[in-house]
C-alpha cells in the first residue's frame, strides 16, 4: 500500500504500482511444525499407511495373516511330524496336554506316555497317561525326515517328541497321523490356493471390466451379459463340472493348480463389476481426456493412468473374496471333487472328520476348523482395514 | 428231484388238526375289520392247499406273534428294491445254510441239469387276490421274454445254453417245464439270485399294458397318465417286480408297495396271500408294515444311533460300531456284528490287459504277482482297520464255504518282505533309483498308479498303509481317485494299470453255484476286462486270453456250465480255486470284515451271527424276514 | 419407465439363452453319461445292471446322436414345458421336483427374512458406532457365519441340537408328517427343525450384508446433507431415519439379485448334510449322476428365477431411485 495518490491519474498517464514491493515471504503465516510439515508432503502410499495403522484390529490381523504366510515357507520344520507319518499303535489318540510340572518340581515343557488298551465291547481304542513316564519334549532337534518343499532333504524340526516316545498336541487320526502336523502342511494348500486364485480373478476383472468400462458400446453389453450369466448359475454346479474335466492321471500339483484356475476363472465377475463402475465415473475426468489429446493408447489411460487411482480400494475387495475361495476349496473337498489325498489341505482335513462318529467320538479331529475361521475372520478385518484406509482423505 | 422238507400230506394234516381242535387259525389283526366286512376271505382261502411251512423250534427259534411296524432308512428311492431282496420270495430260495430250498414253488424235478419241471402250489394267489398258475409263466414267456418289441436280442442269456434258446411248455395248470438242449446248471442259482430272473408276471394284470392285448387308444391314454413314450416303456415300468414302485402290481413278496414315488417315505403291507406259514398255522410274515424313510447316506449312522431305525443293515458301516454300541444304553436298539461274505473287503487287480507292454509282461508274470502279495503286511491292515477282528487271507471263498481249504486263504497271503525282494530280484528288477524304488528294464521308476473309485474310505486307508509296504521293497504305488463311469471304459481301453475294488462277489459258495467270478467272463472284471469282453460277446470280439492259466479257467468254467453231476462240479471249483491261489490273479487282503447290524432291542428271530452279502444270501433275505417279530410287551 | 422395462426383459431373452447353453456344457462336459455312471454303480454294489433296460433308454433318448441336436431337443421342449425324464428316478423330472420345490422356497424365503432382521439393526449400529466394541464384536459374530465352512456348522449344530434338545437329526419334519395333509403338528414339527438349516445358511448371507450396508451407510453419512440436517438441529437419530436410511433400503432390494444364487448354492451343501427335503440334494446327486435332463432342467429353473429376480429388483430400484431410470448411458 503506498502512495495512494488522492486522484485519479490523468487520462494517458501510467497507473500506481499496486503491489507492493517489500519483502515477502511466501511460508509466513501458518508456520508448521515438523509432524504437519510431514502429513502434509506425505505420499499417497504413507498416507494409507498411516490410516491403516489407525485400525488397530486389521493391523494386527495384518500381522497374524503375515505370520501364518511366513509358516508356509517352513512347513516342514514347524511340524513335529511328517505329514504321512503313521502309527498303527496310536490310531484315534486323544490330544496329549503339555505339563511344566511334574509332582511340584519345575521339568519343563513335556508330556506322559501313554498305555493303549482295546475295548472290546464298543471296539474302541482306551488310551491312558502313564505318570511315571515323562517325556519331555525337545526343540530344535532332529526328527522325522523329510523332502524340504519336496527337494532337499532334512529332518530338522522346530519341536519333537522325545526319543522313542510321542508327543501327539492334538491327537491323531484314524491312521494314526498327528493333527498337528497335518494342519501345518495344510495350510500351504490352503492359503495359497486363495492367493492365487485370487490373483488371477484379479487380473482377469481388471482388463474385463476396464476394458468394457472404458470403451463400453458393445464390449460392454456382452461383458454385462457374460457376468450376469455367470452370476445366475449357482456355483456348485459350475464347479462341479468344470472339477469333473481334470484328468485323472494328473499329478497332484497339476490338480491343485486346475482347482486354482477354476475357482479363480468364476470369481472375477464382482470384481469386473466394481471395475467397469469406477471406470465408467472417471472417463469423464480431465486428464484422461488429456491423455486421449496426446495420443495414449487405451490400454496405457486404464493402467497407467485410471486404475492406480482406485487400486487400493480394488485391493480391499480383492482381499475380501480370497475367504470364499478357502471356503469354495472346502466345500469342493467335501462334494468329493478337486483335491483329494494324499495331499492334505484344510478342506481335505475337515472332509475326513465330517461324520457324526467323529463329532461324538474324536472331535479333535475337527481342530483344522480353527484356522480356517481365524484365517478367514483375520482376511475379512484386513479387508475391512484397507478398504477404510483407501481413501485416506476421508 | 428237490423235494420240500414236509410234504403235501403232512401239512394238510397239520392244518386239519388245527381245524378239528375247534380253533381257527390265527390270522394277522390288521385283517379284522377286512374279514368283518367280508372285503377279505378268510385264511384258509387265502393260503395255498399246500403252503410252505416254516417250522421255527426246528430252526432254533420262537413262534412269534402277528403286529408291528418296522422301520428302515435307505439312502435313496432306489433302494426300495432292498424289500424284494430281503423279503426274497423266489421260485426257489437258498436257506441260512446256503441250501436250495422251494420256496414258491412246491417242488421242482430235475433231470441231467437240463429239464426242468416246475411244481406250482395248489390255491396260491397273488396278492389281489388273482390266481397264481401255469398262465402267468405262459404269458412271461410268450408275451414278454420271447417278444422282440420288448426283448430286442432275444430272451436273456439265462434261458439259452450254447446260444440255443430253451423250450417252454405248459404241462397242467400247475406244472411248467423248460428243457435245456444241453446242460445247464445254472439255472436254479439264477432264479435263486437277490435280482432273479424273472420267468412269471401277473398275466392278468398285465394284459392291458401289453399291445398284443389292449386296443390303441386305452394304450395311448395310458401312455399319457404314466408319462411315458411307448408301450414298451409302460409295459416296463408297470411290470418291474426288483423295484417294487407301482402299489397295483400284483406280487408274491411277503410285503407290497402301497407307495407310489415320488415319495421320501415308502411304506409297505403285508400281502394277505403270502404262501407261507408257520409251523403253528399263522399265516406269515409276522410284521404287519416296513416303512423306509429316505435320509442322505452320510447321516444314516448318525439317526441309526438315534433310534431312528429298527432294522438297519445299509449305510452302516464297522467305523460306526462304537456309536451305535453307545447308542445301546440308550435306546432300545440292539447291535451285533455279522460277517461280510466277499472274497475280500479290499482287492488289488493289477490289470492284466494293461496297454503299456513292460507292465502288462510284469503283470502277466506269476512272480510279480506273487511278490506284490508277499510283501503286503496284512495283520497290519487287520489291526488298524478291522481291529484284528476280520481274518487275513487271500482273495478266495471263505472258511464257511463248503468248499473251503486252508491253503487257498493261505497261498501267498504271508507276510515275507524278503521273498518279496527275492522273487522281484529273480524277475530282473535289481536296478534302484531315487528312493531306493526298482527300475524297470527300460530306465522307468517302477512305480503303479493304483485306480479306485473313491468312494469309500475304506480303500483309500488300505492304499495308505499298503503303499507303506510296497515302498519297503521297492515298488512305488500312486493313488488316483478314478470317476465311476469312466473307470469301466479306461480299463477296457488298457490305460489302468491296477485298480483296487473288492474280492470275490460270492465267497460262500457251494458247488452248485456258478464259478462264472473265477474266469474272465465280464468286461468290468477290472483285472481282464479285455478277456471278459472277449467272453461276454459269446468269444466271438475282442482278444482271447493268452495266458494259458487263464485260458484253464474258462475252459473249466465251460465244463461247469456243462456238466450233470454235483461231484463234477465240486472238482471244478476244487480246480479253479487252487489255480487261482497258485497264480494270485487278484491279489486280496482281509477277508469276513465285520457288518453291525443295527436292530430294536424288542425284534426277535435275528441271527446274532450270520453271514451278510448279496450273493447268495440276498442280505436278509436267507434269514426269513417273514419270521421276524416284535415281542409283545 | 415403459421403456426401461420393456429393454431390460428384452436383454434378459439373450442371457437366458447362454445360460442355457452354458448348462447344457456344464452336464455334458465331465466324461462319461448317466448310464455309465449307473452301470458302474450297480456293480459296485454287487448287482448286474439292468442291462437291456438301461440300452434301450439310451436308444430311446438319443444318446447316440449329436449334441448340439441333443441341445436343441433339450431347450425346445423345456419351452414347451417339458423338462424331460430322469434317468435316476425313471420318471418325469417334473414329478421328482414335485414337493421338494415348495420346501425349498419356504427355507429361502425364511432364510432372507431371516437375513434381513438380522442384517438390518446390525448394520446400522456398526454404521453408527464404527470402530467400537459393539461394532467388532458384532461383525465378528456375523462372521462366523461365514469363516466357518456350512457343513462343518450343519453337520455340529445338528449333533448338539439332538444331544441338547432331542430334535431328530437332519430332515425338515418328523417322519410321520411326511406325507400327511399341512396340520398345525406339521407345521410345528417343521418349524422345530427348520431354524437350524435357516440359522446356518442366513448367518453367512448376514455377514455379507452387514458388510455393505455398513458401508453405503457410511458413504451416505459423510455427504453434505446429513451435516447440513444436523447443523439445523435435527436429531441425529431423526436424521438417520429420514434421509441416509431411505438409501441404504433401496440397497437391500438390489440385494435381493445376488443373494438368491448365493443362497441357493450355500443351501446345497448344508441341505446334503442335513439330509433336507429341499431341491439341494436332488441337483447335486443328478449332477454327480449326470442325470440330465433333471440337472440341467432344473438348473435352468433356478438360473432363470435368478435373472427374473434380478430383473424384478432392477425394476423396483427404478421405481426407487429416478437416478436410474433416467439412466447414464453407458456407450461412448
Amino acid at each position: 500500500m503506498s502512495n495512494t495518490q488522492n486522484a485519479l491519474p490523468e487520462p494517458g498517464a501510467p497507473m500506481g504500482h499496486f503491489v507492493s514491493d517489500l519483502p515477502f515471504d511466501p511460508n509466513e503465516g501458518e508456520a508448521q511444525n515438523s509432524a504437519q510439515a510431514r502429513f502434509a508432503q506425505a505420499s499417497q502410499r504413507q498416507l494409507m499407511w498411516w490410516q491403516f495403522r489407525k485400525h488397530k484390529v486389521a493391523y494386527w490381523c495384518g500381522v497374524f495373516l503375515f505370520l501364518m504366510y511366513a509358516t508356509v515357507f517352513i512347513s516342514e520344520f514347524l511340524a513335529p511330524y511328517h505329514q504321512d507319518t503313521r502309527n498303527s499303535d496310536v490310531i484315534y489318540s486323544p490330544p496329549q496336554p503339555v505339563h511344566l510340572f511334574h509332582e511340584g518340581a519345575f521339568i519343563g515343557p513335556f508330556v506322559y506316555g501313554r498305555d493303549q488298551t482295546l475295548d472290546m465291547e464298543t471296539l474302541r481304542r482306551v488310551y491312558t497317561d502313564d505318570l511315571t513316564d515323562v517325556q519331555p519334549l525337545r526343540f530344535f532337534c532332529q526328527g522325522d525326515s523329510y523332502d524340504f518343499w519336496g527337494v532337499i532333504p532334512g529332518n530338522f524340526h522346530l519341536m519333537c517328541p522325545a526319543k522313542g516316545g510321542e508327543a501327539f498336541l492334538l491327537g491323531t487320526d484314524r491312521l494314526g497321523r498327528d493333527v498337528l502336523s497335518r494342519t501345518i502342511y495344510g495350510a500351504r494348500i490352503s492359503l495359497t490356493i486363495g492367493i492365487l486364485g485370487v490373483t488371477l480373478s484379479f487380473v482377469l476383472g481388471i482388463v474385463i471390466g476396464g476394458l468394457a468400462g472404458y470403451h463400453g458400446g458393445w464390449f460392454d453389453a456382452v461383458t454385462q451379459r457374460v457376468i450376469e450369466v455367470l452370476q445366475s448359475i449357482p456355483s456348485i454346479p459350475l464347479w462341479m463340472a468344470l472339477a469333473a474335466i481334470i484328468p485323472v492321471t494328473w499329478s497332484p500339483i497339476l490338480v491343485y493348480i486346475g482347482i486354482t484356475v477354476i475357482l479363480g476363472m468364476l470369481d472375477w465377475t464382482g470384481l469386473a463389476r466394481a471395475v467397469r463402475s469406477k471406470l465408467l465415473s472417471l472417463r469423464e475426468e480431465d486428464y484422461v481426456l488429456a491423455a486421449r489429446l496426446m495420443g495414449a493408447k487405451s490400454g496405457r489411460i486404464i493402467g497407467r493412468h485410471m486404475v492406480p487411482g482406485f487400486m487400493s480400494h480394488l485391493i480391499a475387495t480383492a482381499t475380501l473374496t480370497i475367504p470364499a475361495m478357502i471356503l469354495g476349496e472346502t466345500a469342493l473337498s467335501f462334494l468329493g471333487i478337486g483335491l483329494r489325498a494324499p495331499i492334505s489341505s484344510w478342506g481335505i482335513l475337515l472332509t475326513e472328520a465330517r461324520s457324526v462318529n467323529i463329532i461324538a467320538l474324536y472331535p479333535w479331529l475337527l481342530f483344522p476348523v480353527v484356522p480356517v475361521i481365524l484365517v478367514i475372520l483375520a482376511f475379512n478385518f484386513l479387508g475391512d482395514g484397507l478398504r477404510d484406509a483407501a481413501d485416506p482423505y476421508k | 428231484m428237490i423235494t420240500p422238507r414236509i410234504t403235501r400230506r403232512t401239512t394238510l394234516g397239520l392244518l386239519a388238526s388245527t381245524l378239528l381242535a375247534g380253533r381257527a387259525f390265527a390270522d394277522a389283526p390288521l385283517f379284522e375289520a377286512d374279514l368283518a366286512a367280508g372285503t377279505l376271505p378268510p385264511m384258509a382261502d387265502r393260503i395255498p392247499l399246500n403252503p410252505r411251512v416254516i417250522n421255527l423250534p426246528g430252526m432254533g427259534r420262537e413262534t412269534g406273534v402277528h403286529g408291528g411296524t418296522v422301520r428302515m432308512l435307505i439312502g435313496g428311492q432306489r433302494d426300495v428294491r432292498l424289500i424284494p431282496m430281503n423279503g426274497y420270495s423266489r421260485l426257489m430260495g437258498y436257506d441260512a445254510d446256503r441250501n436250495l430250498q422251494p420256496d414258491i414253488l412246491a417242488a421242482c424235478d430235475v433231470v441231467e441239469n437240463r429239464i426242468y419241471t416246475l411244481h406250482l402250489r395248489e390255491g396260491h394267489r397273488w396278492s389281489d387276490g388273482s390266481p397264481f398258475t401255469a398262465d402267468d409263466f405262459a404269458y412271461c414267456w410268450t408275451d414278454v421274454l420271447n417278444n422282440p418289441d420288448l426283448y430286442r436280442s432275444g430272451p436273456p442269456v439265462e434261458l439259452t445254453s450254447d446260444g440255443v434258446v430253451a423250450t417252454f411248455e405248459v404241462l397242467d395248470p400247475l406244472t411248467v417245464r423248460y428243457t435245456f438242449a444241453t446242460p445247464s446248471p445254472d439255472f436254479l442259482p439264477k432264479i435263486a439270485a437277490p435280482l432273479p430272473l424273472v420267468l412269471f408276471m401277473p398275466g392278468a394284470y398285465l394284459r392291458q399294458f401289453h399291445a398284443k392285448h389292449q386296443t390303441e387308444e386305452k394304450l395311448a391314454e395310458f401312455i399319457e397318465t404314466y408319462s411315458v413314450d411307448d408301450w414298451q416303456g409302460l409295459h416296463q415300468k408297470m411290470s418291474r417286480s426288483n423295484r417294487p414302485e407301482n402299489p397295483d402290481l400284483p406280487t408274491l413278496e411277503a410285503w407290497r408297495p402301497r407307495t407310489a414315488p415320488p415319495s421320501e417315505q415308502f411304506i409297505f403291507e403285508r400281502n394277505p396271500y403270502f404262501h407261507r406259514v408257520d409251523q403253528a398255522g399263522n399265516q406269515l410274515p409276522y410284521l404287519d408294515r416296513i416303512v423306509l424313510d429316505v435320509a442322505s447316506s452320510e447321516i444314516i449312522s448318525a439317526k441309526t444311533a438315534t433310534g431312528e431305525s429298527d432294522l438297519q443293515t445299509t449305510g452302516v458301516d464297522f467305523p460306526d460300531y462304537t456309536l451305535l454300541k453307545q447308542a445301546e444304553k440308550i435306546h432300545p436298539l440292539k447291535v451285533s456284528l455279522w460277517r461280510r461274505t466277499q472274497g475280500s473287503s479290499v482287492a488289488l487287480l493289477p490289470n492284466l490287459n494293461c496297454s503299456d507292454p513292460v507292465w502288462r509282461k510284469l503283470f502277466q508274470d506269476v512272480r510279480m504277482r506273487r511278490a506284490m502279495s508277499v510283501a503286503i503286511n496284512r495283520a497290519e491292515l487287520n489291526k488298524v482297520i478291522y481291529f484284528g477282528l476280520a481274518r487275513e487271507s487271500a482273495d478266495t471263498v471263505l472258511p464257511e464255504s463248503p468248499l473251503f481249504k486252508p491253503e487257498y486263504a493261505t497261498a501267498w497271503a504271508q507276510y515275507d518282505p524278503d521273498l518279496a525282494n527275492a522273487l522281484l530280484d529273480e524277475i530282473g528288477l535289481t536296478e534302484r533309483g531315487g528312493g531306493n524304488i526298482r527300475l524297470l528294464p527300460d530306465g522307468r521308476k517302477a512305480g503303479i498308479v493304483v485306480e479306485s473309485s473313491g468312494e469309500s474310505t475304506l480303500e483309500t486307508d488300505v492304499l495308505e498303509l499298503i503303499r507303506d509296504h510296497m515302498r519297503d521293497v521297492g515298488i512305488a504305488i500312486y493313488t488316483r481317485v478314478s470317476q465311476r463311469d469312466v473307470f469301466r471304459s479306461r480299463a477296457l481301453g488298457g490305460e489302468v494299470q491296477m485298480s483296487v475294488w473288492t474280492g470275490l462277489d460270492n465267497g460262500v459258495p457251494s458247488a452248485e453255484m456258478s464259478p462264472e467270478h473265477l474266469a474272465p467272463t465280464m468286461p468290468d472284471h477290472l483285472q481282464w476286462p479285455v478277456w471278459g469282453a472277449w467272453y461276454a460277446s459269446g468269444k466271438t470280439e475282442g482278444d482271447a486270453p493268452d495266458m494259458p492259466e487263464v485260458l484253464e479257467l474258462v475252459t473249466l468254467l465251460d465244463a461247469w456250465r456243462q456238466s450233470t453231476s454235483t461231484a463234477e462240479r465240486a472238482l471244478i471249483w476244487d480246480k479253479m480255486l487252487s489255480l487261482r491261489a497258485d497264480q494270485v490273479f487278484t491279489i486280496g487282503t482281509i477277508n469276513g470284515a465285520l457288518q453291525p447290524i443295527v436292530r430294536s432291542a424288542r425284534l426277535r428271530n435275528i441271527p446274532d451271527e450270520a453271514l451278510f452279502g448279496f450273493i447268495p444270501t440276498s442280505y436278509l433275505g436267507a434269514y426269513l424276514p417273514d419270521t421276524f417279530f416284535y415281542e409283545k410287551a | 419407465m415403459i421403456r426401461y422395462i420393456f429393454m431390460r426383459v428384452l436383454t434378459m431373452i439373450p442371457t437366458l439363452v447362454l445360460i442355457s447353453i452354458l448348462v447344457f456344457l456344464i452336464i455334458e462336459l465331465p466324461p462319461g453319461d448317466f448310464f455309465e455312471s449307473h452301470i458302474a454303480e450297480l456293480q459296485a454294489l454287487g448287482e448286474d445292471a439292468d442291462l437291456a433296460e438301461i440300452e434301450m433308454l439310451r436308444e430311446r433318448y438319443g444318446f447316440d446322436q449329436p449334441q448340439v441336436i441333443r441341445y436343441l431337443n433339450w431347450a425346445g421342449g423345456m419351452l414347451t414345458g417339458d423338462f424331460g425324464y430322469s434317468f435316476e428316478y425313471r420318471l418325469p423330472v417334473n414329478e421328482v421336483v414335485g414337493d421338494r420345490l415348495w420346501l425349498t422356497i419356504v427355507l429361502s424365503v425364511l432364510t432372507i427374512l431371516f437375513t434381513w432382521a438380522l442384517a438390518f439393526p446390525i448394520g446400522i449400529y456398526s454404521a453408527t458406532h464404527q470402530y467400537s466394541w459393539g461394532d467388532y464384536g458384532l461383525t465378528f459374530l456375523g462372521l462366523i457365519g461365514i469363516a466357518v465352512p456350512n457343513f462343518m456348522l450343519a453337520l455340529v449344530m445338528m449333533y448338539f441340537a439332538n444331544t441338547w434338545f432331542g430334535i431328530s437329526i437332519g430332515n425338515l419334519m418328523d417322519r410321520q408328517y411326511l406325507n400327511e395333509p399341512l396340520s398345525w403338528e406339521k407345521v410345528q414339527s417343521i418349524l422345530s427343525h427348520i431354524w437350524i438349516p435357516v440359522v446356518i445358511i442366513g448367518m453367512a448371507g448376514t455377514a455379507g450384508m452387514v458388510r455393505r450396508l455398513r458401508a453405503n451407510l457410511l458413504d451416505e453419512l459423510d455427504k453434505q446433507y446429513v451435516v447440513t440436517a444436523k447443523a439445523k438441529g435435527l436429531h441425529p437419530k431423526k436424521v438417520l431415519r429420514k434421509y441416509p436410511l431411505r438409501m441404504a433400503l433401496n440397497f437391500f432390494v438390489s440385494d435381493i439379485g445376488s443373494i438368491l444364487p448365493a443362497m441357493i448354492s450355500g443351501a446345497e451343501v448344508t441341505a446334503i448334510v442335513l439330509s433336507l427335503e429341499t431341491t439341494g440334494p436332488m441337483l447335486i446327486r443328478a449332477l454327480q449322476s449326470q442325470d440330465m435332463y433333471l440337472a440341467g432342467s432344473f438348473l435352468m429353473f433356478l438360473a432363470f428365477l435368478t435373472v427374473i429376480g434380478v430383473l424384478i429388483s432392477d425394476i423396483a430400484l427404478a421405481f426407487l431411485d429416478p437416478r436410474i431410470r433416467l439412466g447414464a448411458g453407458s456407450s461412448k
